[in-house]
């Protein structure tokens, strides 16, 4: 009885000597039910090349063998390699698989000639003419019952001075090239919610996707049905979750496949936010501190920094003698600069945390916030025109204090810089002010940081440096010129934010931002006029009424707001505690989506199930209004919604019907759910 | 949206799919009610107050002759000897690879020195359905309150190589051994390896 298992089990392992037969090809070993070979791309090779080795089956009829998945049962086929010191060889490059349905089970493998091949790489300093590969492969073979078999094979290539193809093996290598997915650079994300797997792949080829295969074992029921939904540029895919999942990998390989039996495959990341969140800040986040650190280092060419270099400059390059106390005031005043930047940026997070604290939010989405930044651009550009001095106060009271000696003294010039410099770095600060409140705390810090840096870099290089004094130009008009040329991005920067708020509120309230603009322009031109003459109080007085104006006319825009985003997209609208509360209360019926760009299981459930005529039907049928939250930067008034509905995260629907308890939709919604949902409640 | 490719069949597939409740660790396991070998019926409420382990069993299938060299065996005696009642349960259809008649089953038992408490004739494949049943072989640990404690593969190594057990990490054993203590299995699931089931 064991015997007869045995003899499936094994296959005998007969080694060949090298020459017995043709020296691309290890020869074929019958096994039960398939027959196989080891085949070499190359009958010679050279030292320093790379070259396809297959493992070449032929299985009998309706026989197959496994994929790096096999499904709900069998195994895949493996190899394990002897190779001479140096040589390597890459993991099995799989062919696009076939699906096995043998319900209630689904295998994912290969039947008929199958081709495995596998890249060997010979080291350019290999040494020896012959070269040696033996392998062991292991592998199941199936039709209904399985039979497990390993065998050996080896291979003896000479080793040339040059390579020579293997004419017999290149139809075999070929068929193996034109069985595997065609690889993409593209990347797509993967979530697991509700018992379900989702993934969204964007930038596929043009193709009509049929079918796919996660490579990741125990991770979809095989067996489920697949969904492929292609919507706005991106495909979307869902099956539900195996029976036997414990844990996801970070990536795994997914091969798609077309109608016409191509194959693609591609790496799916697991998209959990905190990753996402991570990758696109650090994506931009060397840049931005570049750009910060670059602000910094302009700083010094303002006219009321830059004199100072220079005369820190001179002196240095007098006082050679001097040069570790150089160093250590250099390094002093570096800290001062930096510590300043900090202090200030903390300051700024304080009064932001303040602000939220009591429903004030800083958010890019407000309409209102971009209508306080094009106006703070729009006056720091006037204030680099020439228009109005910004910061002349403080600049006065400082310039004594920078004389101190010693270390404390650096440290303190250092302050004073950051402060008595304000007169030409406020409009440098407020972009980075703006930039920091739309920020997360860490990386606001690291900005200030980065300017700090910049702006102390001058101070440090002549310090280590001090060849670099001669470089320096010699203060002038020059200075003045280039801080009117550099008012003009700021008013590009101003127009920008026009943009987007035109977009958020739209034409009408365009106009009456531009309009509160130039009553801007005017309260600078006016207190500027009087900076010159401080003569009279009504100039300094208009100007701030007109300021106030600017800021009042901004009151007209809210009321025009709320029409043009909902015209924009008329399903839904954002969502709000008080605006659930308010619908609550006048008794409608309310749907709330909670979700977050980041997760792929709203977005196809979105995709599925409530951007569709049928979904948009039944919500204006039942007169649901539709509120979604959006919690891509884990707003604290979602998470806390969230807590009062057990969940630590995104998706949730909740459907709010007058005089019943809210209704939680499944994670995972199907076409019909809503649907069902408002007629089951709609008729209790 | 000319590739609008939305099967309603397979969204309503996957419904369907998601109300058959799959087995669930920590949750009651799956009822039955089954005939063994000699046509006795069992329920797993029969069972109430004692330790169960479930294992698929196809006498043909390499990963299972890989097990009954001995380790099975070992753990069938080691356990029933503790008072765990032990089904082996043949899913395989009438007609079908690993499908036997009683003679066969007992034959079988009696050559291999297999000790369970009774071999299971799931003909209908319903009960292997219920718990989601793969591969053989592929095993279950139930406890005394009727809680499902462990599902899956009985080891690490997926192979057919007997060399392969002194291996492997014993998930099940590890598994049974930590309900025998009133403790929950870690891993309490694992990848189940063998031949498909064939109902």
């Amino acid at each position: 009885m064991l015997g007869k298992f045995f003899s499936a089990l094994l296959v005998s392992c007969c080694l060949l000597l090298s020459g017995a037969v043709a020296a691309h090809s290890s020869g074929w070993q019958q096994a039960k039910h398939l027959k196989a070979e080891l085949v070499s791309e190359y009958q010679q090779v050279m030292p320093g090349q790379q070259l396809w080795l297959a493992l070449h089956f032929i299985p009998d009829e309706h026989w197959h063998t496994y994929w790096q998945n096999p499904g709900d049962s069998g195994l895949a086929t493996s190899i394990s390699w002897q190779l001479p010191d140096g040589v390597t060889v890459g993991d099995i490059q799989w062919p696009t698989p076939q699906a096995f349905s043998i319900p209630p089970l689904m295998n994912y493998g290969f039947e008929g000639p199958t081709v495995l091949l596998s890249q060997l790489t010979v080291p350019a300093d290999f040494r020896g003419d012959q070269l040696s590969i033996r392998a062991r492969a292991d592998w199941l073979v199936c039709e209904e019952i399985c039979i497990p078999a390993d065998a050996e094979f080896a291979l003896t290539l000479p080793v040339g001075q040059a390579a020579v193809l293997s004419d017999s093996a290149t139809a075999v290598i070929a068929s193996g090239n034109s069985k595997l997915p065609i690889p993409l650079t593209v990347s797509g994300s993967f979530d697991l919610a509700g018992g379900s797997f989702s993934a969204a792949i964007r930038g596929l080829p043009d193709v009509d996707f049929q079918q796919f295969f996660v490579a990741a074992t125990e991770l979809v029921d095989h067996a489920a049905a697949q969904q492929l939904l292609f919507s706005e540029g991106e495909w979307l895919l869902r099956q539900n979750l195996n029976t036997y999942f414990t844990s996801a990998p970070e990536h795994f390989e997914l091969v798609m496949v077309s109608s016409n039996g191509q194959g693609y495959s591609l790496s799916l990341t697991l998209a959990d936010g905190t990753a996402e969140m991570l990758a696109t800040t650090s994506q931009g986040l060397w840049f931005v501190l570049l750009m910060a650190a670059a602000g910094g280092l302009i700083l010094n060419l303002m006219p009321c920094v830059f004199p100072v270099l220079s005369l820190k400059a001179l002196s240095i390059a007098a006082n050679s003698g001097q040069r570790a106390e150089q160093r250590r005031d250099a390094l002093w005043y570096t800290l001062g600069v930096v510590l300043s930047f900090v202090s200030l940026a903390l300051l700024l997070l304080a009064l932001r945390a303040a602000g939220s604290a009591v429903g004030w939010g800083f958010q890019l989405q407000s309409p209102w916030l971009v209508a306080l930044l094009a106006y703070l651009l729009f006056a720091l550009g006037l204030s680099l025109s020439g228009v109005v001095q910004f910061g002349l106060g403080l600049m006065s009271a400082g310039s004594g204090l920078t004389q101190s000696k010693g270390a404390k003294g650096s440290f303190f010039t250092g302050v004073l810089a950051v402060v008595v410099a304000s007169p030409c770095t406020a409009p440098f600060m407020g972009g980075a002010l703006g930039y920091a409140v739309t920020q997360p705390p860490l990386l606001a810090l690291l900005v200030f940081v980065a300017l700090g840096l910049g702006m102390a870099l001058p101070f440090l290089l002549l310090a280590y440096l001090p060849a670099l004094a001669q470089a320096l130009p010699k203060p002038g008009a020059w200075m003045d010129t280039l801080k009117q040329l550099l008012a003009f991005p700021l008013y590009l920067s101003a127009v920008w934010l026009v943009w987007v708020f035109g977009r958020q509120a739209g034409i009408d309230a365009v106009a009456v931002l531009l309009c509160g603009m130039v009553a801007i322009a005017a309260a600078c031109w006016l207190y500027g006029s009087w900076q010159f003459s401080r003569a009279g109080w009504s100039r300094p007085l208009l100007a701030a009424l007109l300021l106030l104006l600017s800021v009042a006319v901004l009151r007209l825009v809210p009321d025009s707001t709320a029409p043009v985003t909902a015209a924009t997209d008329a399903h839904w609208q954002a969502w709000s505690p008080d605006k659930l509360a308010q619908l609550r209360q006048s008794g409608k019926p309310v749907l709330v989506n909670m979700t977050a760009d980041w997760c792929i299981t709203c977005l196809v459930n979105e995709r599925v199930a409530l951007n569709t005529d049928s979904s948009k039907a039944a919500l204006a049928l039942y007169d649901v209004t539709y509120l979604k939250g959006d919690w891509t930067r884990r707003d604290a008034e979602i998470t806390a919604y969230l807590h009062q509905y057990q969940r630590d995260g995104v998706p949730l629907y909740v459907l709010y019907w007058p005089g019943q308890t809210p209704e939680v939709l499944p994670q995972i919604l199907t076409p019909d759910t809503l649907r069902q949902t408002l007629e089951r409640l709609s008729s209790q | 949206m000319k590739k609008m490719k939305l099967l309603a069949l397979a969204a309503a597939a996957v419904f369907a799919g998601s109300l058959a409740a799959a087995p669930q660790v920590g949750q009651p396991a799956p009822a039955f009610t089954v005939k063994d070998s000699a046509g006795q019926v069992h329920s797993l409420q029969d069972f109430a107050g004692k330790n169960v382990v479930l294992e698929w069993t196809n006498h043909d299938c390499p990963f299972v002759v890989k097990h009954y060299q001995g380790n099975m065996q070992q753990l069938q005696q080691d356990l029933t000897s503790q008072d765990v009642v032990w089904l082996s349960v043949i899913s395989s259809a009438p007609g079908k690879q690993g499908h036997v008649n009683q003679a066969k089953s007992d034959e079988l038992t009696s050559s291999r020195g297999a000790a369970p408490t009774a071999v299971i004739f799931d003909e209908d494949g319903v009960m292997g359905k219920a718990y989601d049943a793969r591969t053989t072989p592929h095993m279950y640990v139930i406890d005394k309150n009727g809680v499902l404690q462990y599902m899956g593969g009985i080891d690490s190594i997926p192979s057919a190589k007997v060399e392969d057990i002194a291996k492997a990490t014993p998930y099940f054993a590890n598994a049974a051994k930590a309900v025998l203590a009133g403790q929950a299995p870690d891993p309490a699931v694992t990848r189940p390896y063998g031949c498909s089931i064939k109902y």
